[in-house]
């Protein structure tokens, strides 16, 4: 809840507030893996900048040694050697430029991945309160940010820094007093830089945020395009888009104009300095002071030192906006997993500790059949298969909202349903049909009470053992792009039997493509029916202790309904089964039905003791069946 | 003319090299100094100014580009934002519009800069040395061909990291919408393995762009080396035989380092050529489309009168006079939505006309065609000629505009805008007006609740304010209706979260406007239609029974059934 709240405070800041050490030293963390790389990338950065920075040395060797000696012989030679170090130079460069990218993209792999299990892993809570767009851009731009900042900003600012530190001392190496004359226009340089860089990253920042607000205008007047139409609101949407658009673009002119100013102004500071090297420099030649191969050479190098610079205030908005997105990857990394992933709560009564072991042999066998109904051998009681005591539970409502969230759900349920048994939860619109379901499978957490799957507690059972023993259906059928065959093999592994029982045979045959048509996006190309009917063979295919069934309400056409009804029948008979149940046929199947009415078992029987009863269950009934 | 002043440098650098070794050397320096600052100075303010100039002019092309492409998105019809998933409406008005900006600014400018640079240091290098320039741009053609061809690799390459990453993402995207299914099956580790394989493909088509770009980079730039050697051997000599002075040499090498530049960039800008081009396609294939017409000309001009505006359909002039023509009739309207095709027809031979001020109720199960019966009054679809009339006109042939002024409707669904109440509540109105927005809201029961908001009218709601509860909701969009002061109002099913005390008064509120307003409202509510003049029954798209309450109970038939239930299911609620 806390949490939550940060995160959407979070999502609206563009930037990280200041470099975070604790940030970085986390980040270079992910680099401690690829030493080996990193050392060869650094390698081919030192020898590349090397053979880089001898070019103009060389030409001074050349000019002072033959040009201006007039001594053509020998002068083939060192430009072979001039051409040697730029392949060199190129050599390396490649060498560095392939391993850093291979490292940056080595790193990412590894955050994506890491995030994306531990998003699997997180409470479904979670997910209820965060929107898909905003989980999204987490694992997308974000982590491309994070990859800009390694690959292209980490490294070359080394390599920037590098190249300026190795011209600086060659050429104080070579002339500290003409050294000193190209240094002189610096302080000017960076103090110029720095200022601009200010405003810029001030732009910058509002023209992102003016874009945040367009975008979101668009977005919405995309979603709520009804609403614009049904009041004529289009004209006045216009002006207001005009708004933010002209908005956005007198920021983005604002910046555009800091940019013009920029490098146009960087480079007259370094004309500036090779003038004044020209100058100086120009006297001692004449003065014989300096050789003129010392001059050109310092001309070149001039020019390589002001290039560096010239980059300076994108490789910082770079880093900014790069570790804004750090924080909220690593704010992601951090959250905890769902109870359900972590260790087993450690048995605490005596009577799960008797359950135990024998549960634990039974379980751990693949595929063992499904107890069938009333197991004779077992004695003549057969054993209760779920079991709610006193169980309460409130959903946390987004942002802890209390309006949502201090309402309880389920408020002290309790029922059993035996092994074989089918069970059937009715009850009006809200009663807290489907939140029975979730919690069986452990997506929340319950406030109070326990529930407890063949005699022991759910939050006993270790790892994914728990939901290996279920198998649910859920209510809008949620199929995975790829064949009919690959949804159903996803379940587990009894697939033919499951396309069997289910009745997916009988139907694959209107397809071209048999069982291997593919479902298209969220299953679309597939009737509702038909999705439902391969979301039963799916949960078949595990061949699961116990069936978890929320029956889709929607309508469909006569002849879907028919084979739905079959297949379920089918599927649901000699099965512990837990049925959220809206068909008829389906409950007046069930061997023990639940009513539940706000929150509370009100009612259990079967159809005929609960209609002879005559409370809220045949007033239900006469509502939903009768007519 | 700031790419002439940058030129000018270095050909002062030769001036003052040269100066070096002439007899009157310092003064020749320092003129020659003079001049290359002066040169520096106009080369960065001209610099300045074009970039200024050309950049200012793609960000207004860019503002009226999407100016213009919102003003056409938002009145195209609603099959349209039916048939088109938002994220792609929203990418071409954002990505694609800024792809066209990078093209016409960047690109444009980096292309001229280029054109001009080549002309001006051929021109400057042909007139230090024409031997040592034909030299020089021998490898010209090598790096052009290459850039051209590593630009299209890299176009190519491009697209499948791009199809890489659209794999990744849609299983992410699954993955977070299916997460009950996920954990439910056990399926994480599953899900891992999939996701990491996206991963891995994602990663080698990157590692496979980096090589390609390291090998570009690398060979371009031993190519531009090698021009700088060539130069340097050939160069060196033909000072040496004294055909060219040291400070030509000089200079040369400096024009030749300053042109290696936009020879790289020519890659770059083939590729924002390209992108730009096909964003613009993108861009025009949505331009291209037909927004909704004012008058549907096509269908009105069957009935050769339907031109003059006033006349009223011919069957409809015989037997009523002008103030007894109802508010809005329908006649054997028939309706099927053209995607789909697997529905069959939504509505089916609907007849009924609702007086002037009169209040009708529409019931009916979920998916009976209340609300596509109440959405073709606005013409919010494609509506059959003759056979929807509003205040005796075929609303096809009234303009959209004043159709949808005379006739407010309220969705199921409640749409509010993250603005301040004050802005939501007046949507319809030209400008916030607080005093319209307060008795609206007054009549919707929610003035309460606005004044009790931490600034009142003034409060931010939506996505970026506070959240309203569905029942608020609701409301909100009532007043908003109300607010915009139709003739016809239409409520679809739009108070099913405000609970019956309110839901009463409110309808109190509304009937007490009844004289200025028709109103024609579909809900699942039994108990608001005892206020109704008239009931419609609608089952399976057509009307089955019509009449009062108690005529309809007496008819024992849907309704009665309806109500029953209704009953029942209240009597369960009150149960606990």
């Amino acid at each position: 809840m806390s949490d939550g709240h940060e995160f959407y405070f979070l999502e609206d800041r563009v930037e990280a507030q200041a470099v975070d050490l604790r940030l970085l030293r986390r980040l270079l963390a992910y680099l401690r893996p690829h030493k080996a790389l990193i050392a060869l990338a650094l390698l081919g950065l030192a020898l590349g900048t090397a053979c880089q920075l001898a070019g103009p040395y060389l030409i001074k060797v050349i000019i002072d040694r033959h040009i201006t000696a007039g001594l053509f012989p020998g002068m083939p030679r060192w430009v072979a050697i001039y051409l040697l170090s730029l392949a060199g130079a190129m050599g390396f460069l490649y060498v560095q430029m392939l391993t850093v990218s291979v490292i940056g993209q080595r790193v990412i792999l590894a955050i994506r991945r890491e995030m994306f299990s531990r998003l699997e892993r997180l409470p479904v809570s979670f997910f209820d309160r965060t929107p898909t767009g905003r989980l999204m851009t987490r694992l997308t731009s974000d982590v491309e940010a994070l990859q800009e900042l390694i690959s292209s900003g980490l490294v070359s600012t080394v390599g920037d820094v590098t190249v300026l530190l190795g011209i600086a001392a060659i050429l104080l190496f070579m002339n500290p007093a003409l050294a000193l004359v190209t240094f002189a226009v610096l302080p000017v340089l960076v103090l110029f830089v720095e200022v601009l860089k200010k405003f810029i990253r001030e732009a910058n920042r509002e023209m992102r945020r003016k874009l945040a607000r367009m975008n979101a205008f668009l977005q919405e007047h995309v979603s709520g395009v009804t609403v614009v139409k049904t009041f004529v609101q289009e004209g006045k949407s216009d002006a207001r888009f005009e708004t933010l658009n002209r908005e956005y673009a007198s920021e983005s002119i604002r910046l555009t104009n800091y940019y013009s100013l920029y490098f146009p102004g960087v480079e007259l500071f370094s004309s500036v300095a090779v003038a004044l090297l020209l100058w100086r420099g120009g006297g001692q030649v004449i003065s014989g002071a300096v050789t003129f191969g010392t001059l050109v050479a310092f001309l070149e190098y001039a020019q390589k030192f002001f290039n560096p610079i010239k980059d300076m205030s994108d490789k910082y908005n770079i880093l900014q906006s790069a570790l804004a997105s750090c924080e909220r990857i690593f704010h992601i990394l951090d959250m905890e997993p769902a109870p359900e992933y972590g260790p087993a709560r450690p048995a605490e009564r005596e009577e799960s500790g008797d359950a135990g072991p024998p549960e634990a042999v039974q379980v751990s066998v693949p595929g063992t059949p499904p107890a069938p109904r009333a197991d004779s051998t077992e004695g003549d009681e057969p054993r209760p298969a779920i079991e709610f005591r006193d169980v309460w539970f409130s959903y946390d409502g987004p942002r802890g909202d209390a309006r949502h969230g201090g309402e309880p759900v389920l408020r002290g349920v309790s029922f059993t349903i035996l092994e074989g048994e089918m069970g059937a939860i009715v009850g009006a619109t809200g009663a807290g049909k489907t939140t029975i379901l979730s919690l069986l499978c452990r997506f929340y957490e319950i406030s109070r009470g326990r529930i407890l799957l063949f005699g022991r507690d759910i939050r006993e059972y270790p790892g994914d053992e728990l939901r290996r023993s279920l198998s649910l259906v859920l209510q809008d059928p949620f199929l995975f792009p790829g064949s009919i065959r690959e949804n159903v093999a996803a379940g587990g592994p009894r697939v033919e039997r499951a396309l069997s029982a289910a009745g997916v045979a009988g139907i694959a045959g209107s397809w071209e493509e048999g069982l291997d048509t593919q479902v298209g996006e969220r299953g679309g190309r597939l009737s509702v029916g038909q999705r439902q009917i391969v979301a039963f063979a799916r949960a078949l295919a595990r061949d699961p202790r116990v069936l978890l069934l929320d029956e889709a309400t929607s309508s469909v056409d006569p002849v879907t309904e028919h084979d739905i009804r079959k297949a379920l029948l089918n599927i649901l008979s000699g099965r512990t089964s837990l049925v959220v149940a809206h068909r008829l046929s389906t409950i007046l199947s069930a061997d023990r039905i639940i009513v539940l009415h706000k929150g509370k078992v009100r009612e259990t029987g079967t159809h005929a003791e609960l209609m002879e009863a005559g409370g809220i269950y045949r007033r239900l009934y006469l509502l939903q069946f009768d007519g | 003319m700031s790419s002439l002043f940058g030129l000018l440098i270095p050909w002062m650098t030769r001036d003052a090299i040269d100066g070096l070794f002439a007899p009157d050397g310092s003064e020749r320096l320092a003129r020659a100094v003079s001049w290359m600052l002066l040169f520096a100075a106009l080369h960065g303010s001209f610099r300045y100014l074009s970039r200024r100039g050309l950049l200012v002019t793609a960000r207004k092309v860019e503002l009226a580009l999407r100016r213009d492409v919102f003003a056409h998105v938002i009145r195209l019809p609603l099959s349209f934002f039916r048939a088109t998933p938002t994220g792609d409406v929203m990418s071409r008005m954002t990505n694609d519009v800024s792809a066209v900006w990078l093209f016409l600014g960047p690109g444009v400018l980096t292309l001229v800069g280029t054109v001009i640079s080549y002309l001006l240091a051929l021109t400057f290098m042909l007139r230090i040395s024409p031997l040592l320039t034909m030299v020089s741009l021998v490898l010209a053609p090598a790096v052009i061909l290459l850039s051209r061809e590593y630009g299209r690799r890299f176009h190519r390459l491009y697209r499948k990291v791009q199809e890489a990453l659209a794999a990744m993402n849609a299983t992410l995207q699954e993955n977070i919408s299916g997460i009950r299914l996920v954990k439910a099956y056990g399926l994480e580790e599953k899900e891992e393995t999939r996701f990491a394989a996206n991963c891995d493909g994602y990663y080698r088509q990157n590692v496979s762009v980096s090589k390609n770009s390291a090998v570009f980079h690398g060979a371009i730039g031993f190519l531009a080396g090698s021009g700088t050697a060539l130069v340097l051997l050939l160069g060196g000599w033909l000072v040496i035989r004294g055909r060219l002075t040291l400070g030509g040499f000089v200079a040369f090498n400096a024009y030749l380092a300053m042109l290696s530049f936009p020879t790289m960039a020519l890659g770059w800008v083939i590729n924002l050529v390209q992108r730009g081009g096909s964003a613009m396609g993108r861009i025009n294939e949505f331009m291209r489309l037909p927004v909704e017409p004012s008058l549907m000309k096509a269908q009105s001009s069957q009935a050769p009168e339907a031109s003059l505006e006033d006349t009223p359909a011919p069957e409809c002039a015989k037997e009523d006079a002008k103030e007894g023509r109802p508010a809005l009739e329908f006649r054997d309207l028939s309706f099927a939505y053209g995607d789909g095709g697997r529905g069959g027809d939504v509505l089916r031979g609907i007849t009924f006309s609702v007086n002037p001020g009169e209040v009708v109720g529409l019931v009916g199960q979920t998916g009976s065609g209340k609300s596509t019966l109440l959405s073709l009054v606005l013409r919010l679809g494609p509506v059959p000629a003759g056979a929807v009339f509003l205040e005796g006109r075929d609303v096809n042939s009234i303009p959209l505009a004043e159709l949808r002024r005379s006739v407010s409707l309220v969705a199921q669904d409640p749409f509010l805008f993250s603005d301040t109440v004050l802005a939501n509540i007046c949507f319809g109105l030209p400008s916030g007006d607080a005093e319209s927005a307060r008795r609206a809201a007054g009549h919707a029961r929610i003035l309460a609740e606005i004044d009790e908001m931490p600034e009142g009218f003034r409060t931010v709601i939506g996505e970026r304010g506070i959240s309203l509860s569905g029942g608020q909701k609701q409301r909100a969009t009532i007043a908003r209706a109300l607010c915009a002061s139709p003739r016809v109002l239409l409520l679809d099913d739009a108070l099913s979260s405000v609970d019956v005390e309110t839901e009463r008064e409110i309808f109190r509120e509304i009937l007490s406007l009844r004289g200025e307003r028709t109103i024609l409202f579909s809900t699942h509510r039994l108990a608001s239609l005892s206020h109704c003049d008239r009931i419609l029954v609608l089952s399976g798209g057509a009307i089955v029974e019509e009449g009062t309450h108690d005529e309809l109970l007496s008819l024992r038939g849907t309704y009665f059934d309806l109500y029953s239930r209704q009953m029942l299911s209240m009597e369960l609620e009150e149960s606990s």
